[in-house]
């Protein structure tokens, strides 16, 4: 039987509107039931979910080496951030830290990776909000940034570049160069995307006073990353709890008091700014040595056996991203489990969205910078 | 000596009414096909145009330089199964692409072309009321837009024609008035102002220059009209999937989205009609018609260049903008008027 009648408004006189999942403003697969009055939103419900792959379970059922390839597909924008997460996570379980040329180059690889996510959202955003042209210029860059994984591990996207012990392949000078190369060209390039949004009023008027969180909510709900530094929240991984080699590397963490969703495009903005200076002071800094810990060679990868609880935490593109892992002494893991950042900032749009406009709605939860294969995991 | 009446010449050996009909008949089919054409001409140009700006490149795959990738996509649109929607009412839902379309050819058969070399005027109505006409015309096509939104029974379609409602009420009555101003400047030299050639051939310096803030107005109104960013809150594809066409599959769909490519020149030949000059210019008896597509088209890429840069505005700050801005900016624009018309007499 068809439904051949739209919903009736309920006691409130409000209307049910189901957007997503199959939605062009929720990019994934995120589902939103809204109750509206007129134009008014007032009640979101978000419905998650739909890209659920059991990614944790599955990786329980693997030996440590072989979860790498699930962490790439969670964050999908940002999959070297993931790998960090994961292999700081694995390798204080197994213990086999990696030497120091890999901390290095995992720093490198993850700044970069930061900011073609952010690039991403930028562009995606300007969609949100009608802007149809910065979007072309914001995966211009990108694919500078992909060129460079390409060269160094032969994959764009889910690169599976990192591994238990180290990194899968070397820097050569080549590599160096062409990540110097991008780094000299792009702060300008950075500059014009930045401007052709904040020199528009419209952009403006859109994101200006719009969105408000504050900061104890956010950290009520477990909001972290940009979101949780544009709320004014001085909180980073990287400074408060420093992974890899950040602390030996010079930068700032942007932090704004603006708390709206202005305040978030500016944080991200000047993390792509930050993530820069960090990959120029990496790249020279670079030691000579291994590349990969000799005790995680891959004969006897999958002999690696873990025992005890580990609870790691990194700050990727969203937020913080950490991983819980239990080993049993065998070689698979007896319980992985991952806090992702995505999902508490997603936690947090009923909250922010009631009471705006339903344009708002679509420029609020773009500012969260979700990304499904993250949240659903 | 105008079209109609050359072709009547080159009908006459068949008798003067059978001639003139048949001059009708062909003026019309002229007309129309110059409307095609230009609709054509107005999407290949946007996709390169758009292309250009966003450091692509474009349809270029389908016939020299991509030009008859329009026609495939037509033929893939006209291939199409119309998927009509199970709660549809289903009168209102099959006519609206055709009001849309209808109030489009409407405006074009009502503007002054301008005189071509040989061809003699353009001009295909001869109406004494053309202005008034023209603007009855353009308000039939958000009639369509919002039957489409409501018939459609789907909720996203029907906040789309709210907002259209909402747009069509805050921009109509600036836009008005900023014409008012128009009539009024107009009237100090001609009897009629209310005839569009009248008014076209009365402006000496272009009324843009004297009437600068009803250019303005009027150029806002005429993007909102033609409903692309930044005042597409209508089929806002990011919010509300794409409004009132949302369940439009096949031609239904394309009649709405040569709408908005129709809507887009016919207002940029309005624009340069009534603020531009128009078709005047040095020779303009030969080449009237010329400047008048100079300047229209040159108001397309200005319009192509806001909808790709601009995002959208909000329904909210729109309708504020309309009475709270643009309402007292045309108020202002026909006191200017008419102070200019009773002291200076342009």
């Amino acid at each position: 039987m068809v439904n051949t009648q739209i919903s009736k408004p309920d006691d409130n006189g409000w209307v049910e509107l189901n957007m997503g999942p199959q939605h062009p403003s929720t990019h994934g697969v995120l589902r939103l039931k809204v109750k509206l009055d007129g134009e008014i939103v007032k009640e979101i419900e978000p419905v998650i979910g739909y890209l659920h792959r059991n990614a944790e379970k599955i990786c329980e059922l693997d030996y440590y080496c072989d979860s790498l390839i699930y962490f790439d597909r969670m964050d999908y924008v940002g999959a070297m951030n993931m790998e960090v997460g994961y292999l700081e996570a694995a390798e204080k379980l197994l213990g086999i830290p990696p030497p120091e040329r890999a901390q290095w180059i995992r720093v490198v690889m993850a700044e970069l990776n930061r900011i073609a996510a952010h690039l991403v959202w930028a562009g995606a955003y300007g969609l949100d909000l009608g802007m149809l042209t910065p979007f072309f210029y914001c995966f211009v860059e990108r694919e500078k940034v992909l060129r460079i994984f390409t060269e160094v591990c032969g994959s764009r996207q889910e690169t599976n570049y990192m591994s238990i012990g180290g990194v899968y392949q070397d820097f050569n000078d080549k590599i160096i160069h062409d990540i110097l190369e991008f780094t000299e060209q792009f702060p300008k390039k950075l500059e014009d995307i930045f401007s052709s949004f904040v020199k528009n009023d419209i952009f403006i008027a859109r994101t200006k006073g719009i969105g408000i969180l504050e900061p104890e909510v956010a950290l009520d709900y477990g909001v972290t990353g940009p979101m949780l530094r544009a709320s004014g929240v001085e909180y980073d991984v990287r400074k408060a709890e420093p992974y890899l080699v950040y602390d030996k590397i010079n930068f700032d963490i942007p932090v704004s008091y603006r708390k709206d969703n202005l305040a978030r495009f500016l944080v991200r903005f000047e993390e792509m700014r930050q993530s820069i200076k960090i990959i120029n002071q990496a790249v020279k800094k670079i030691p000579d040595g291994p590349y990969f810990n000799p005790k995680a060679k891959k004969s006897l990868m999958i002999r690696l056996r873990g025992e005890g609880e580990v609870y790691a935490r990194t700050e990727s593109s969203k937020g913080e991203f950490s991983v819980y892992l239990v080993g049993d002494g065998g070689v698979k893991p007896y319980r992985l489990r991952v806090r992702s950042p995505s999902l508490k900032n997603l936690s947090i749009l009923p909250y922010l969205a009631k009471d705006t406009m339903i344009a708002d709605l679509v420029a609020i939860s773009g500012t969260l910078d979700l990304v499904f294969g993250e949240v659903d995991r | 000596m105008n079209v109609l009446t050359r072709l009547a010449d080159f009908f006459a050996a068949l008798g003067h009414y059978p001639a003139y009909v048949l001059a009708y008949l062909f003026e019309t089919l002229f007309m129309i096909v110059f409307v095609m054409v230009s609709f054509i001409v107005m999407i290949y140009l946007f996709r390169k145009y758009m292309a250009r700006l966003q450091l692509r490149i474009g349809p270029n795959r389908v016939g020299k330089f991509g030009t008859l990738q329009l026609m495939a996509d037509a033929l893939k649109l006209v291939g199409k199964e119309s998927i009509l929607p199970a709660g549809r009412d289903d009168l209102p839902f099959r006519i609206a692409p055709l009001i849309v379309f209808i109030g489009l050819i409407m405006g074009f058969a009502l503007l002054p072309y301008g005189p071509l070399y040989y061809i003699g005027s353009l001009t295909v109505t001869h109406s004494d009321v053309s202005l008034l006409l023209l603007f009855a015309a353009l308000a039939i096509m958000p009639i369509g837009e919002i039957l489409a939104g409501v018939s459609s029974k789907n909720k996203y379609a029907i906040v789309g024609a709210l907002r259209g409602v909402a747009k069509d009420v805050s921009f109509e009555v600036p836009m008005m008035i900023s014409v008012l101003a128009l009539v009024m400047m107009a009237s100090a030299r001609t009897a009629n102002p209310l005839n569009l050639t009248n008014l076209v051939e009365v402006q000496f310096i272009p009324y843009g220059i004297p009437q600068i803030i009803g250019l303005g107005v009027f150029f806002i109104a005429m993007v909102a009209r033609a409903s692309f960013s930044p005042f597409d809150m209508g089929e806002s594809d990011s919010e509300l999937v794409t409004g009132h066409t949302t369940e439009y599959t096949g031609m239904r769909f394309g009649l709405f989205y040569i709408g908005l490519f129709g809507s887009i020149f016919l207002s940029s030949l309005i624009v340069s009609l009534l603020y531009l000059g128009g078709y005047n210019g040095p020779y303009s008896s030969y080449l009237g018609f010329i400047y008048l597509l100079i300047k229209a088209l040159i108001l397309v890429l200005v319009s192509f260049t806001i909808w790709l840069s601009v995002p959208r505005i909000r329904i909210d700050r729109f309708v504020n903008m309309g009475w709270k801005y643009l309402l007292p900016a045309s108020i202002i624009n026909l006191i200017i008027a008419g102070i200019i018309t009773l002291g200076v007499g342009i």
